[in-house]
């Protein structure tokens, strides 16, 4: 290894490396107050390591990895979304006591794991990311484990992603057997080659089930609900942004890079994920009364918007359903902070329920006007970067051969409106007198405030983060 | 100076903002001494401005941003001064100053809710801003922009005491009847962008003589439409109906909105793209007759009103009619003097009404009215100063000598005829007729209502200022002052070299002020025995309605699209919609019945899923 290799993947050696020690640390004095330092500290340090290594990208590391712009894009993505994390994780476990502190050293593996799979390039490094973050989500999930819903949770997403695993392990078995390699590098060429199709394409789906399964579209989408249920608010919102972004960006690295247009049951494939997605999340999440659930059933559509951006494809989807991964978790990541700071410490459930909603501007207004504007950007309401990438994905969409998807994606909007607005109206109607006020940390603060701030800043002037991304696929 | 110009439309929308914003929280001397100094130092600019406007007559444009650009359409927010739009904006800061101070008194004692106050001065001068605007806009879209803002500043005034249903309503149709003139000349907009791909006006004025052939096809749509738009912020036929109802409006309004400024926009639109009307002959001539009929109806209309603001409602919609007169054609300039003259007198007439209406408790009807000459006598002097200048009475009024120059154009023009002349002189006639009724009616005869004394000096200076004008205003050269924007008038055209008809004219007025003496002062009695007879009972049930448009309008357009309205209760197309909405929700209960918390149910949809995958690889 060179010493540029090591640059280029210095990103990552910081996250593992601060994982060890904040592990160190915790076996030394117990603190929350210092981990979350620890933590945030690793997490700056690593979103700096990132210029060096894009100063020596695009470059190969080991066979495992490839470290380019585009990849790099991702892992700064999935680093600030972990900041953010972090931080609602600090306002909710510190209202709650127990031992919140190792839940510290599993996100920061599961952020390596998520960056190894954004930068991977090798079916070894795949499983590894994925696994690496899936065991380490197992843990947060059912963190909080004096709630029964919490445990309940984490035994499902074991049970269900080992399942997965499993259609993804046997996907890649056939692949090697098909092509006698495990390298993306090879893999895009030769698949791309007449006469190779044989036991490749049934390979090749079987990867895509377990790709769908962590993105959490229709028909491998049933675990969501229950476990966005479960899982504690931050965690819910860790497993909404880091963990579908960095298998989106695997699915750019590997199903991006081959030839679509040769295997049309592949496209036929994602196709039908993309409508049953859209379809299916919107109309699921219709009549929810449950808010945890209703964002999960939410997070189904919207995925299917961005695989309607993926399949388009070229120089304007590629850019389209980045920029919607983006606007997407801004505004996710609100929503949960907004569930997370109201919940009350002293319950087992989280604040999800739309009872615990009803006036809530007249207690509570700024916080009402966060939860408002990630609701209205999910709606995808003019001024909020969810139009924007609204509007971006379905430009991209038209201009492809399947642009009926932007049909569907544009009925299943409208539905999608209806329950959207129905929180958002319910928050404003009058109060009962029976709800709770809890006092929000200054780091929920911080991220609320922050993130609204994007979601209004990239609705309105989207074109810096547009520059970025497109120099980024630039680089290689 | 005259880069200051941009000041003139600043001021008041600055102002308007203050009071918008912080009104309610302001007192009251401070909101009289905003709303009104804004206009008045609006009014201070534009003499400055008039000051230091090149006596060559050059046009002045200022560039302010490019409000939008989009294809070939680049549309600058650019004012643009020439002596016409100068005119214009002297009437409309000065006359509009006067009638700010005026409503600073006026609406002193306004009942009604705190903020009210604020709330009326706010809407004021948002409609000053956008009335100059309107005037000194250098294209199509800008000038609509101040077009659509008058019009609403017109409906927030006129609805302005909301707690009554009816002003609402009133508001409402005035609102309703100028939008159908509006969208005429959206209309006419994208017709001229869709031929010339510009909307500077100065630019289609040059272009549209070398492009289109006179009489074309084109130009006559293209004309016509914006006739449209004319007609219907001016109040002419057929979209007259709303300006009497436009009288629930506080009278500071009617007198600024409903008489001065808005209502004559339509003359200043025709004025202003003159060169697209002397290409579509038909439709210069269908101004004309507009003009002369509009004026012989509103006249007569206003002889039989019984609500003092109604008829000068009704003499309003006259007087425009003579300039549109005017317009038809070809007098431009003489149509702006008499819009100025008009502007002077009518606001003047206006506010000293609302002299008389709050000296009498806010009491509107002429007939509880009576023997006020001595009682109120600023009033009445101011009051007999605008009577005279609206009858034309020879030689010393204003309104003598502008009306004289478009009954002259009327006959010496190759647009004009004898038709045009006598309707233009029986108006002159009637006008005399319903100018003296009211005079006499109001201040002469026996005393019915006790009234309360006159108010303090805020609300007599104007009346003063006005009465002068509305005197010696005909001296001011304004056609001469136009001559390189309008074409000029024929040589010839004026007092004394046409001695007969300006003779005639002079007499008729003169006529009809005797006859109104006879009947209303000297023989009561014959006047009450005409009014017995049947005809007349008829004529004057028929011209109190307004020539029974209104009923005409209902029973032609309101009933038939009540109906339709009811035909469709229960939205026919929403049904659709209603049914997709139904359908969602039963897709819902059947995909909610998957989300059942089983884990074996899960891991299996995760291998169906798969096994879905598969058999599409397999089929393909």
């Amino acid at each position: 290894m060179s010493g540029a290799d090591l640059l280029a993947i210095l990103p990552l050696l910081v996250l593992g490396g601060a994982a060890v020690v904040l592990m160190l640390a915790v076996a030394l004095r117990r603190s929350l107050q210092l981990t979350l330092l620890l933590t945030l500290l690793a997490l700056a340090a690593a979103l700096a390591c990132l210029a060096p290594a894009v100063g020596v990208a695009p470059r190969r590391v080991t066979g495992l990895l490839f470290v380019n712009g585009f990849g790099l894009l991702y892992v700064g993505l999935l680093i600030s979304t972990s900041l953010a994390g972090a931080l609602l994780a600090y306002g909710y476990a510190g209202k709650r006591g127990g031992q919140p502190e190792e839940a510290y050293i599993l996100l920061l593996l599961a952020t390596l794991g998520g960056s190894v799979l954004a930068l991977s390039d090798h079916f070894a490094s795949f499983f590894l990311g994925l696994e690496l973050l899936s065991v380490s989500l197992y843990g947060l999930i059912s963190y909080s484990r004096w709630r029964p819903p919490s445990l309940e949770a984490g035994a499902k997403y074991l049970v269900l992603a080992a399942v997965s695993s499993a259609f993804l392990l046997f996907g890649m078995a056939l692949v090697y057997a098909e092509l006698g390699t495990m390298s993306f590098a090879e893999i895009v060429p030769l698949a791309g080659q007449a006469g190779t199709i044989g036991i490749l394409l049934p390979g090749l789906l079987l990867i895509v089930v377990g790709i769908a399964f962590k993105l959490a579209v229709v028909p491998f989408h049933m675990w969501t609900p229950d476990v966005y249920e479960g899982a504690p608010a931050p965690v819910t919102a860790f497993i909404a942004t880091v963990s579908k972004g960095a298998v989106f960006a695997l699915l750019l690295r590997l199903f991006g890079q081959i030839d679509l247009a040769r295997y049309p049951a592949l496209v036929f494939a994602f196709a039908l994920i993309a409508v049953a997605s859209m379809l299916g999340g919107n109309l699921l999440a219709l009549l929810q009364y449950n808010v945890k659930r209703l964002l999960a059933y939410s997070s189904i559509s919207h995925l299917g918007y961005v695989l309607v951006a993926f399949l388009a494809g070229g120089a304007l989807g590629i850019p389209a359903a980045t920029f919607y991964l983006v606007a997407y978790f801004a505004t996710i990541l609100v929503a949960f902070g907004a569930v997370g700071s109201l919940s009350d410490p002293a319950r087992l459930r989280d604040a999800d329920s739309l009872a615990d909603y009803r006036g809530l501007f007249w207690r509570q207004p700024w916080l009402t006007v966060a939860f408002a504007a990630s609701l209205l950007s999910l709606a995808g309401i003019p001024l909020t970067a969810g139009f924007f990438g609204k509007l971006y994905v379905s430009l991209a969409g038209i201009s492809s051969p399947l642009w009926w998807l932007v049909v569907v994606l544009v009925v299943s909007s409208t539905i999608g409106l209806y329950y959207y607005l129905r929180v958002a109206s319910i928050m404003f109607r009058r109060p009962t007198g029976r709800e709770l006020t809890p006092a929000i940390s200054w780091a929920d603060g911080v991220v609320l405030a922050g993130l609204t701030g994007a979601i209004f800043f990239l609705g309105v002037y989207p074109s810096p983060l547009i520059t970025l991304i497109q120099a980024a696929l630039g680089l290689g | 100076m005259i880069s200051l110009l941009w000041l003139t439309v600043a001021l008041p929308l600055a102002s308007f903002i203050v009071l918008a914003l912080a009104g309610a929280r302001l007192p009251r001397t401070a909101i009289a001494w905003l709303g009104a100094g804004a206009v008045g130092l609006s009014f201070l600019v534009a003499l400055a401005v008039a000051a230091g406007f090149p006596a060559s007559g050059t046009a002045y444009v200022q560039t302010f941003w490019t409000w939008l650009a989009a294809g070939g359409l680049n549309a600058n927010i650019n004012l643009y001064l020439d002596s016409l739009s100068l005119v214009m904006l002297l009437i409309v800061t000065g006359v509009g100053f006067l009638i700010h101070v005026y409503s600073t008194s006026y609406m002193a004692d306004d009942p009604g809710y705190e903020g009210d106050y604020a709330r009326f001065f706010a809407y004021m001068n948002l409609f000053v801003a956008s009335m100059v605007l309107l005037v000194l806009a250098d294209n199509l879209l800008t000038l609509l922009l101040g077009w659509e803002g008058v019009g609403l500043c017109s409906y927030l005034l006129i609805g302005f005491w909301y707690k009554d249903p009816g002003n609402g309503r009133a508001a409402r149709k005035a609102f309703v009847v100028t939008r159908v003139g509006d969208t005429a000349l959206l209309l006419g907009i994208f017709l001229l962008f869709a031929v010339f791909g510009t909307l500077q006006i100065q630019e289609l004025s040059l272009r549209a003589p070398r492009e289109w052939a006179v009489g074309s096809p084109l130009a006559v749509a293209a004309a016509a439409l914006l006739l449209g738009g004319a007609v219907g912020k001016s109040a002419q036929l057929p979209l007259q109906t709303w300006l009497p109802d436009a009288m629930a409006g506080p009278t500071p309004v009617s007198a600024l909105i409903h008489a001065a400024t808005m209502v004559t926009a339509g003359v200043y639109l025709i004025a202003r793209t003159h060169v697209l009307f002397e290409l579509a002959p038909p439709v210069q001539f269908a101004v004309a007759v507009i003009g002369a009929l509009t004026l012989l109806l509103a006249a007569s209309s206003a002889l039989a009103q019984t609500d003092i603001k109604r008829a000068l409602a009704y003499s309003t919609i006259s007087q425009i009619g003579y300039m549109f007169l005017a317009l038809g054609v070809g007098a431009y300039s003489a149509a702006i003097f008499h819009l100025m003259t008009h502007a002077f007198f009518k606001a003047l007439l206006f506010m000293a009404a609302g002299s008389v209406i709050l000296a009498l408790h806010h009491e509107q009807n002429l007939a509880q009215m009576g023997g006020l000459r001595r009682a109120l006598p600023l009033t009445f002097w101011t009051f007999l100063a605008g009577t005279a200048s609206l009858a034309a009475l020879p030689l010393i009024t204003a309104g003598f000598y502008s009306k004289d120059l478009i009954l002259a154009a009327t006959l010496t023009s190759d647009k004009g005829g004898a038709w045009f002349w006598a309707a233009g002189l029986v108006g002159t006639f009637l006008t005399a007729v319903y100018a003296f009724r009211l005079l006499f009616l109001v201040f002469y005869g026996p005393r019915r209502t006790e009234p309360l004394p006159e108010r303090g000096p805020a609300l007599g200076l104007p009346l003063v200022v006005l009465a002068l004008l509305a005197i010696g205003g005909g001296f001011i050269p304004v056609p001469q002052y136009l001559g390189n924007v309008a074409p000029p008038l024929l040589a010839g055209a004026g007092l004394g070299t046409e001695a007969v008809p300006t003779l005639t004219a002079a007499l008729a007025s003169l006529a009809g002020v005797v006859l109104t003496y006879y009947l209303y002062l000297s023989a009561p009695a014959q006047l009450a025995r005409l009014r017995q007879t049947s005809w007349a009972a008829f004529l004057a049930r028929w011209w109190q309605a307004g020539w029974g448009f209104d009923a005409l309008y209902f029973f032609s357009f309101v009933i038939p699209y009540s109906l339709l309205a009811d035909l469709n209760r229960s939205d026919i197309i929403g049904r659709f919609y209603r049914g997709l909405g139904w359908i969602a929700l039963r897709l819902n209960r059947l995909l909610s019945a998957s989300e059942n918390g089983r884990l074996r149910w899960y891991a299996l949809g995760i291998t169906l899923g798969a096994a879905i995958l598969l058999a599409i690889g397999v089929w393909q």
